[in-house]
């Protein structure tokens, strides 16, 4: 195939080709970087501009006119290459590469099936990512790149930490980018992902055919090592096997030590702490949930400390090294080929497919972002530390080189994809460029101008964990107050404060555990072999896959490249109105429930409250103190009694109606009660009431008071579910006639009654105040938290159910005492 | 004879004048040259109250028999009252209403007359409390009474109305069908402004909303110069009622009106200064103005609500007529007339209002912002006769905190027509249009108005209306001390001082416009030349 390089210097690529460019050693051998004078980073920039080449005398801009037959593309031509991890963040832009750049090439991708979709629907929904833009662009059209795919890729369904997949024949390279994304996973994922995915991969592969192995690794796989680190097989005896084996038996372990009694009634206490009110089914799957968390955290524990006992800070790297390994055994047993490339830490796109080009994100950026934010203080880390940053592009350029040039049968190379040899970039000089950044673009804060950034001092580690010890024991603090308060929109302010505070602690101790040692890190990564490799590459495919890392102008990458790509969308979501979660009340054709609770809900009041202005009514002002004083001395009682168990309260509460005659109580409640309860009520509530049945909505009320109590709201329900008390020869026996009607029995009440009735509670509203009532809201779909407590304030967040304020109208006395009857 | 009212100009020698500012009030200096219009000063009351009742039920006025001549055995009688909204504050008791119930009741039973029913003439008013009802009724005619044949009008019973066809002009006319079914029906009224009493007794307080909103509507209210003025052709309002009065007349409901008529002593002597003019301040008065202010600016808004709901007013009456409704209403009006008219010379480019703290639908209650808005631009706006205080296109300046304050019992549409129907327009006419009805018809509020002690639905919407013709008169509005978000619902402006206020003023008025302030309470009435 033919094609022609010529030299131009034309602005904008010409429809049919691509720029691509060439970076010529200087006279004086100085080192120049990429894009030293470029502007900003951004989307516009996404096709190679002269704006991102380097500009200077000795540079040649080559337009590339017809298809590319470089030496890389020559030497996986017509060759089949085996996938995995293509929906991940390096294998998206490897595929982008290999369909645009190597055009004879023929790929299989490994892909699991998810969810219900097939693996080729998961390959066509990612080219719909932005990092396929410009080759669709390049295509014309979505349907061409899919034509493309489907003539190009093969496409195989397998898991393969479920075993070994079923695999074509003839593969000649497998490129294996699959990965855990965390790097702290419980040990027995990490082994599964990490060693034994790996070599299920490569079985497979190997059952058929003889490939060429690119086994996709990462630098830290050197663990807590000091120093220079070659590029060889690493020096340890860790019998992977064994420790394979005892990973995977620790699940076992650790679930049958969290099934002991002892830790099934710590994680009931804890449950029953939070949730009791909520009735024991809430607790149970609430405690069922707390040893599920416990099983995995514990699993991480195993891991971190295996991996630490070992040599290695966590482990992913741990495990990382042992596949290394892994597959340095397989490899040489079979005689197959194969490299290892080590990546160091993976960030944002310098080139291709654009600049900036980042999918979700990656180790740095959760600290640049919250960085910006104004939320670090001080960060944990030795500044003269070498930070080995690597843009995607350059480990993508350097994983299809190293697979077009395989070393011999039965060889294994092994490759640093890394920066801190010949580039480095310091702590200290990323946390400058990065504050001169945010100070030249800060971020929005909406409404208040911009964040403010800190600086940082570098303290020394022992001073920022004092700083952050003291920060966490403030916020655990100031969350033992707040979740005592009465419940208030103050109180919500307060929980909403100190979740953003304690959020913020959390995300510094949790980065700077994680992240602490590779910003502690004395030691450099050699990229001889790299180098070497790169010496080896053709003028043309030096211009095409670019992955020279002296090149990288670490201050253009970080200010014009990385932090503009991910503070993008910050910026974007500051510019637009957060969306509070709203109530839309619509119109159906098929029935619609709206729930109402009411102590808390539709009026600021509860059972005793209303109790005690029945019975005040009734007496003269004499008796009133003693009255008085009889309910009150009760009233921590019942306040016990309530927080272990609402439906028992009720029961002892509601004996007080003994003998108290019917009519009496209806006439007491219609002539004085009413006034009292509509004089506690929300005109919000009452009117949102009115908003259900205006549309048709059928409106319940569902309370704990005694049927009577709900007179005065009647008309507003069409059903009232309230306690029923006993009735005997017309006076109230002080029993009640049914259970009270609590917690999950709310929600048990529900579901029976939408099924008798027919009616779909996806549709229907609830709208309750206390965290006792989640059974109830859950069970429906637009759930709505009303002046909520904080447990369920912090629940409705949570899952983005709308809360309302609704209150008693300004003006209103919140403590009144009733005229005596007019008689 | 008593002083009449008085114009006063501001010179260097006026000292701060007293403002009401609802619960509260205030000293302000006031620009010299500033036109001060007084109230005259009270009436004395008549001699001796029981024998000019006696007097007014056996000579009665107009074409009217002697009250026991129409009285007698195995009638039907029914005594309808005016409710809690008349008079402002609350009268000292003894009520009038209870001495002239008592004579009548007495006389009624002199005659053998079994078949009485008392009735307070509520119309769409709040129902009032047997505690209220009590007080204004006494306890004998209470204890006889209540609750079987001495209740609210209930304007929702659509068993107690009587659809008594319409006027030449085709408004309907329902009132309360025992009031109709009776052989008389005896009207015991108080006269407090101008607007009240005549066929408005009858005709608008015992008739439901089909009816009344013949006459409460925005039309009528933008054609009444003013509510306040009651001649003929002047109060579109007020022909409308006495259409509805003479069909009813024509329709055989037989009448026998009595009216009271009330002097201005409108606050109790802890209060005295309120009534009096500042530069006649006693050392005790200055001392008690004093010590009402501190006390009052530092209590608890609680407290501070609870004194004022317990200021009953030392009125005397100054006169009681009874017999046929309009001549007993004409000899009612000059009467008012003679305590409340007072002359001003022309039109001011800015007129200054106190608002006070009570208006006819916050007794024992809330002033909330609408009621703010009716009592500034409804009702002190409309005290005059012939022409405004305030020229078209001038500046209406009101002094009042305006708070965000509902009573959710009393005033549970008001609410919702606050945070509804404010808050998408602020227009009468675009408002009547698109919600009262729905307002009028809402069976909540029916429910509320029935068993309750609700306003009806419509009530905030006649309160909007009421200040109607003001809004449309004035070409700015700004409240002295009004809370920011609730004045700006209202769709008016704040400033935090007369100052400031005046400043405000400047945009629409220029920089020297002409001022007057409008001293009331007590009330009066500016007969502007």
């Amino acid at each position: 195939m033919a094609h022609r390089l010529s030299p131009g210097h034309e602005e904008g690529a010409s429809p049919n080709g691509w720029f691509a460019s060439e970076q010529r050693e200087g006279a004086g051998g100085g080192r120049r970087r990429w894009g030293a004078e470029a502007g900003a980073g951004d989307r516009r920039a996404r096709r190679l501009t002269r704006s991102c080449l380097p500009t200077g005398r000795d540079r040649i801009i080559y337009r590339v006119v017809e298809a590319p037959t470089g030496s890389i593309a020559k030497a996986l031509a017509g060759r089949r290459v085996l996938l995995t991890g293509v929906t991940g963040f390096l294998g998206q832009v490897l595929l982008e590469r290999l369909l645009r750049d190597v055009p004879e090439a023929r790929l299989i991708a490994l892909i699991r099936a998810q969810q219900g979709v097939s693996p080729r629907e998961r390959l066509h929904h990612l080219v719909r990512k932005p990092a396929f833009d410009g080759l669709r662009d390049h295509l014309g059209s979505a349907g061409a790149l899919a034509d493309l795919l489907d003539a190009r890729v093969e496409v195989v369904d397998g898991d393969l930490t479920r075993g070994e997949p079923e695999l074509p024949e003839g593969i000649d390279v497998v490129i294996h980018s699959a990965a855990t994304v965390t790097f702290d996973p419980p040990i027995d994922e990490a082994f599964q992902a990490n060693v034994l995915g790996a070599l299920n991969l490569y079985r497979a592969a190997t059952r058929h055919s003889r490939p060429a192995l690119v086994h996709v690794s990462t630098a830290y796989v050197a663990g807590v090592r000091k120093g220079v680190i070659p590029e060889g097989p690493l020096e340890h005896r860790v019998d992977w096997r064994a420790e394979a084996e005892l990973a995977l038996a620790a699940r076992g372990e650790v679930e049958a030590a969290s099934r002991t009694p002892e830790r099934l009634e710590r994680f009931m206490a804890e449950a029953a702490k939070e949730h009791s009110r909520a009735g024991p089914l809430t607790v149970a799957s609430d405690a069922e949930e707390r040893r599920r968390t416990w099983v995995d955290r514990r699993l991480t524990d195993y891991g971190r400390a295996r991996a630490r006992s070992l040599g290695w800070p966590d482990v992913y790297t741990f495990t990382k090294a042992l596949g290394e390994r892994a597959v340095e055994e397989l490899a040489a047993e079979a005689g197959l080929s194969l490299s290892i490339v080590r990546p160091s830490i993976i960030e944002s796109a310098l080139l291709h497919p654009y600049p900036g080009w980042i999918d979700g994100f990656k180790m740095a950026d959760p600290i640049i972002r919250a960085y910006g934010l104004g939320q670090i203080p001080e960060f944990p880390g030795i500044p003269e530390g070498i930070v080995d940053l690597i843009p995607v592009d350059f480990v993508v350029n350097a994983i299809l080189a190293v697979a077009a040039h395989p070393p011999g049968p039965g060889e294994a190379a092994h490759y640093n994809v890394s920066s801190g040899t010949r580039n480095p970039l310091r702590f200290y000089e990323l946390y400058e460029w990065v504050r001169e950044y945010f100070e030249a673009h800060p971020l929005p804060e909406r409404g208040r101008g911009e964040h403010k950034v800190p600086t940082w001092t570098f303290p020394g580690n022992l001073r920022v964990e004092r700083l952050l010890r003291r920060a966490e024991r403030l916020t655990e603090l100031a969350e033992a107050v707040v979740t005592h308060l009465p419940k208030s929109r103050a109180m919500r302010e307060a929980v909403s404060r100190v979740d953003r505070d304690q959020a913020r602690v959390r995300f510094v101790r949790r980065y700077s555990d994680l992240y602490g040692p590779y910003t502690e890190t004395e030691v450099v990564y050699t990229d001889d072999r790299v180098v070497e490799l790169w010496g080896r590459l053709a003028l043309e495919d030096r211009a095409r896959f670019p992955f020279d890392v002296a090149t990288i102008d670490w201050k253009h990458y970080l200010q014009d490249v990385h932090c503009p790509a991910v503070t993008r969308s910050l910026r974007e979501l500051s510019r637009r109105e957060r969306d509070r979660p709203l109530v839309r009340i619509e119109r159906r054709d098929e029935p619609v429930l709206a729930i109402f609770d009411m102590e808390g809900t539709i009026i600021a009041s509860n059972v005793v409250e209303s109790y005690v202005w029945a019975r005040l009514a009734d007496l003269e002002p004499a008796e009133w103190p003693a009255e008085l004083a009889r309910v009150f001395g009760r009233i921590p009682g019942y306040l016990q009694m309530d927080r272990r168990d609402r439906g028992d309260f009720l029961r002892t509460f509601f004996r007080r109606y003994e003998g108290a005659s019917v009519e009496g109580v209806r006439r007491l409640i219609d002539g004085h009660v009413a006034e009292f309860m509509l004089q506690k009520a929300s005109a919000a509530a009452l009117r949102r009431v009115r908003e259900h049945r205006a549309v048709g909505h059928r409106t319940v009320l569902i309370t704990a008071a005694a049927e009577p109590f709900v007179r005065p709201f009647a008309p507003l329900f069409e059903l009232v579910i309230g306690a029923e008390l006993e009735v005997r020869d017309g006076r109230y026996t002080g029993f009640l006639s049914r259970p009270p009607l609590v917690g999950e029995a709310r929600a048990a009440w529900l579901r029976r009654f939408a099924r008798q009735e027919g009616v779909d509670l996806r549709h229907a509203y609830a709208y309750a105040d206390s965290y006792s009532d989640l059974p109830l809201l859950r069970a429906v779909g637009n759930p709505v938290a009303v002046s909520p407590d904080s447990a369920l304030y912090r629940y409705a967040r949570r899952r983005r159910w709308p809360v309302e304020e609704w209150s008693m109208s300004p003006g209103m006395p919140r403590v009144r005492f009733p005229k005596p009857a007019v008689r | 004879m008593p002083r009449p009212g008085f114009v006063l100009e501001v010179d260097e020698r006026t000292p701060p004048l007293l403002v009401h500012e609802g619960e509260g009030f205030r000293l302000e200096r006031f620009p010299l040259g500033t036109r001060v219009i007084y109230p005259p000063d009270p009436l004395p009351g008549v001699p001796d109250l029981d024998a000019e009742i006696r007097r007014a039920l056996l000579h009665p006025l107009g074409d009217a028999k002697p009250l026991p001549e129409l009285l007698f055995p195995g009638m039907r009688l029914t005594i309808a009252i005016d409710d809690i909204s008349i008079p402002l504050p609350p009268m000292r008791l003894p009520d009038v209403r209870q001495r002239i119930l008592e004579h009548v009741i007495e006389l009624a039973a002199r005659r053998g007359v079994e078949d009485v029913e008392l009735i307070v003439a509520t119309a769409l008013h709040r129902r009032m409390t047997p505690r209220e009802i009590r007080r204004m009724v006494g306890e004998r005619v209470f204890r006889s009474f209540w609750p079987d044949r001495l209740a609210n009008f209930d304007a929702e019973d659509p068993g107690a109305l009587a659809d008594l066809g319409t006027t030449d002009h085709g408004e309907e006319v329902e009132i309360s069908r025992r009031a109709a079914e009776s052989d008389l029906v005896v009207y015991v009224n108080v006269n407090l402004v101008a607007m009240d009493g005549g066929h408005k007794s009858v005709a608008v307080g015992l008739a439901s909303y089909r009816s009344l909103r013949h006459h409460h509507n925005v039309h009528t209210m933008l054609n009444s110069r003013s509510y306040m003025d009651p001649r003929e052709g002047r109060s579109a309002i007020n022909d409308s009622a006495v259409r509805m009065g003479r069909h009813l007349a024509a329709c055989g409901v037989k009448v026998f009106q009595i009216e009271t008529t009330l002097n201005s002593e409108t606050f109790p002597s802890n209060l005295g200064f309120l009534n009096r003019r500042e530069w006649e301040w006693s050392a005790a008065d200055q001392a008690l103005m004093v010590a009402a202010k501190k006390a009052n600016d530092l209590a608890p808004p609680r407290i501070r609500r609870e004194f004022f709901r317990r200021i009953e007013a030392p009125y005397k009456v100054t006169g009681i007529n009874g017999g046929e409704v309009e001549a007993v209403h004409a000899r009612t009006l000059e009467n008012l007339h003679r305590q409340q008219l007072v002359e001003v010379e022309g039109q001011t480019d800015i007129a200054v209002f106190g608002v006070p703290y009570l208006g006819p639908y916050n007794v024992n209650s809330i002033l909330n912002p609408i009621l703010v808005h009716c009592l500034g631009l409804g009702y002190l706006f409309n005290m005059y006769r012939n022409r405004p205080i305030v020229r078209e296109g001038g500046v209406a300046i009101l002094f009042h905190p305006v708070p965000w304050e509902f009573h959710q019992v009393h005033h549970p549409s008001y609410i919702d027509f606050f945070e509804e129907v404010l808050a998408e327009t602020t227009d009468p006419a675009t408002i009547e249009q698109k919600f009262e009805e729905r307002y009028a018809t809402d069976p909540w509020y029916i429910h509320l108005y029935r068993t309750s002690y609700a306003y009806h639905g419509v009530h905030p919407f006649y309160m909007w209306y009421w200040g109607a013709h003001g809004r449309d008169h004035v070409k700015d509005v700004i409240f002295v001390g009004g809370q920011p978000s609730s004045v700006a619902r209202l769709g008016y402006r704040r400033a935090d001082s007369l100052r400031d206020a005046l400043e405000m003023a400047s945009d629409t008025v220029g920089s020297s416009p002409s001022i007057t302030y409008f001293h009331a309470p007590p009330i009066m009435i500016a007969d502007v030349r």
